[in-house]
């Protein structure tokens, strides 16, 4: 009698076959909206695993049940479980005497730079006062590039850099590991609330180049380890993320190395609805993503939307 | 090195066609299935990847073929055909002229490489011979004029740029004007990054082009980006009369696929790929070889000879 009715209200069940197209068409779907192609097989494989044998109702039907499914599945990836309070984390800093400290890495310009100082506009909207720690020493004119940042942003508040931002800087070609230090010492000194640390950008295939960040990160355990990927990065994401937090681990020697605490994700005002790389970085992290980019000016730095992220993913 | 792994791919899947005992429809059909998997891992351009397959099946029609025909030749040379013509447009690239002004502008997206390719398509030329200077019209990024300096510096190349003048329009006037008078054969003229979204941005672009009115627009794209590749590419081309493309960051790991869709979105061809962030690390563009070496050079030999 019940076993009747069950059958009736639920109509088909779902096989590997009737899957097996829709699942095609979903990771094409993926592909298109610049989710790595790896990522997407994953995805796919595991909607496959826990769908099987289930039995869909004909309102939904099989395809209905796998967005269903992909929706809970991309809206899982994009809320990690840590939440990061930058503003709260400061503030506990405060009480123990100490500047809080972030230090931004990535490859090579996907913006570092720029969030950092938007990151620097939003604390000092906050009526925090931060010092800029110039770890990019490679780079031609990444020194030059955060003065000019120095001057605009307490340009803008119409402060000085007492209570404003101050750059920190040892000029071109010194150990970046050795100037963060150094730069941590003086805001300490100086009573700065929020040490930034910019790092020059790096592939993470470079092994010189990753050993140093993984002595930078070990040498000033920062706060915050945020790692700054573009939006518009394809199937090379996954590989960057996972190289930068694999040179954490294998360069640093220690027992519970710092890996990325968050993910800075820029130029998301490039990508239209091609929001990819945020599934493919958070994916393999398993951290969030802090803070988005949207532009080229300091208030172009948002909070993820992650509803709106899976709607346009789903679409 | 460059796109190796989509090559190791590729030639497998070619590979285990030619292992396979008898040649149909299924066989082909797997083989063509790994071969987009490949693209696709490789960032080529979703639409781009299904128009491959589709042409490939349309080149190898089992019902046609007679039956002394060579199937895996046939099929082999479709998928090498095909390959060439995602990155060849079929248009022949711009040949600067001795002894005349040839200004060059590069376009962009944000730190895409216009900067570094720059100095280093300017250095390539100050040493064949050539009269060579840059110019940074890009006056957005912050330190960007600093880059440049110390770049040309580097490379001993003539350079223009100002520190106090806000537009990008008049720098770019006023360098090439001065260069031109100066009789420099190749200008180059830097410009900053930017992106469709934005549309002054993009007439601010117009308006630099047409102020230098360059003989050739070079669209530089790098090798990390994906799917939102074509749609960029696409929107500069409407802009400014796109003449050439430039891959950078081709060295290490970057799978190179979403910039070669530039190729079919600006009907233009690619000219150099970046190899690195020094001076020297620029190489020449050229489509067989790059698809042979991207096969692997062993399995050329065979394709090359139908
Ligand atoms: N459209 C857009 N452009 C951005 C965004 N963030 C940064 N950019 C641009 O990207 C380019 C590179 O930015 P930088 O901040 O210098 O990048 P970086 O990572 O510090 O670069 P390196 O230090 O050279 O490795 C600049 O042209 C920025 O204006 C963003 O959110 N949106
Ligand atoms: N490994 C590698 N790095 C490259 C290559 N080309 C450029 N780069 C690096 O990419 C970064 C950005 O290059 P830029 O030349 O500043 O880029 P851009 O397009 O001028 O950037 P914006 O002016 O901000 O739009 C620098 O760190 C370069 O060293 C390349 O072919 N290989
Ligand atoms: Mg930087
Ligand atoms: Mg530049």
């Amino acid at each position: 009698m019940f076993s009747f009715f069950k059958g009736l209200a639920s109509g088909k069940e779902i096989t590997k076959e009737n899957l097996a197209p829709i699942l095609e068409k979903t990771k094409e779907a993926l592909v298109t909206k610049n989710v790595a192609a790896e990522i997407a097989d994953n995805l796919c494989a595991s909607l496959e695993e826990s769908l099987i044998g289930e039995k869909v109702g004909t309102f939904t039907g099989v395809a209905g049940r796998v967005r269903e499914a992909l929706e809970a599945a991309l809206t899982r990836i994009l809320s990690p479980a840590r939440n990061i309070d930058i503003l709260r984390e400061v503030q506990h800093a405060q009480t123990q005497g100490r500047p809080y400290t972030i230090a931004v890495c990535g490859v090579n310009v996907v913006g570092k730079s720029t969030n950092l100082a938007k990151l620097c506009f939003w604390l000092l909207k906050n009526n925090l006062r931060v010092l800029v720690a110039a770890c990019d020493t490679f780079r031609a004119g990444a020194v030059e590039q955060l003065r000019v940042h120095e001057r605009c942003l307490n340009e803008s508040f119409g402060v000085d850099g007492e209570d404003g931002v101050m750059l920190y800087q040892q000029g071109y070609g010194k150990d970046a590991a050795n100037i963060a230090a150094d730069a941590i010492t003086f805001a300490k000194d100086a009573r700065r609330d929020v040490v930034l640390i910019d790092t020059a950008g790096r592939m993470q295939d470079n092994e010189p180049l990753m050993r140093s960040l993984a002595k930078l990160v070990k040498l000033n355990n920062p706060d915050l380890v945020l790692f700054v990927g573009e939006a518009l990065v394809g199937n090379e994401a996954v590989d960057q993320v996972k190289k930068f937090n694999q040179a954490l681990a294998d360069y640093s020697d220690q027992a519970h190395p710092r890996l990325i605490d968050g993910i800075i994700l820029t130029k998301f005002d490039t990508i239209d609805d091609k929001v990819g790389a945020a599934i493919s970085m958070t994916y393999i992290t398993g951290q969030p993503i802090v803070f988005v980019g949207t532009g080229q000016t300091y208030k172009d730095l948002r909070k993820l939307n992650v509803k709106a992220v899976v709607q346009s993913l789903i679409k | 090195m460059v796109l190796a792994d989509l090559g190791r791919k590729i030639t497998g899947a070619l590979r285990s066609m030619a292992n396979a005992s008898v040649i149909d429809e299924e066989v082909l059909d797997a083989m063509l299935k790994e071969i987009c998997g490949a693209l696709l891992a490789s960032d080529v351009n979703v639409k781009l990847v299904a128009n491959l397959r589709k042409n490939i099946k349309a080149a190898v029609n089992f019902d046609d073929m007679a039956s002394g025909l060579n199937k895996r030749k046939i099929i082999q040379k479709a998928v090498f055909d095909e390959l060439c013509k995602l990155v060849d447009p079929g248009v022949k690239p711009f040949q600067p002229v001795k002894g005349k002004s040839n200004v060059l502008m590069f376009v962009g997206l944000q730190g895409s490489g216009k900067t570094t390719t720059c100095t280093k398509v300017a250095y390539q030329y100050q040493k064949r011979g050539w009269k060579t200077c840059l110019i940074c019209a890009d006056t957005f990024r912050a330190g960007a004029f600093d880059q440049l300096k110390q770049n040309a510096t580097k490379a001993k190349i003539p350079f223009y740029g100002s520190y106090t003048e806000a537009d990008p329009v008049i720098i770019a006037e006023e360098g090439v004007n001065r260069f031109k008078a100066e009789k420099y054969e190749i200008i180059i003229v830097d410009t900053s990054g930017r992106h469709k979204q934005e549309a002054e941005l993009f007439e601010e672009m117009l308006q630099i082009s047409n102020a230098v009115q360059p003989d050739n627009t070079i669209f530089v794209m790098d090798a990390t980006i994906g799917q939102a590749a074509e749609a960029q590419a696409r929107a500069f081309k409407e802009k400014v009369d796109v003449g050439s493309v430039i891959v950078t960051k081709l060295d290490g790991h970057a799978r190179g696929g979403g910039a070669l869709s530039a190729v079919a979105a600006t009907n233009s061809p690619i000219i150099y790929l970046g190899t690195g962030e020094h001076l020297e690390d620029l190489e020449k563009f050229a489509t067989q070889p790059f698809i042979s070496k991207l096969l692997g050079l062993g399995d050329m030999s065979g394709l090359i000879d139908m």
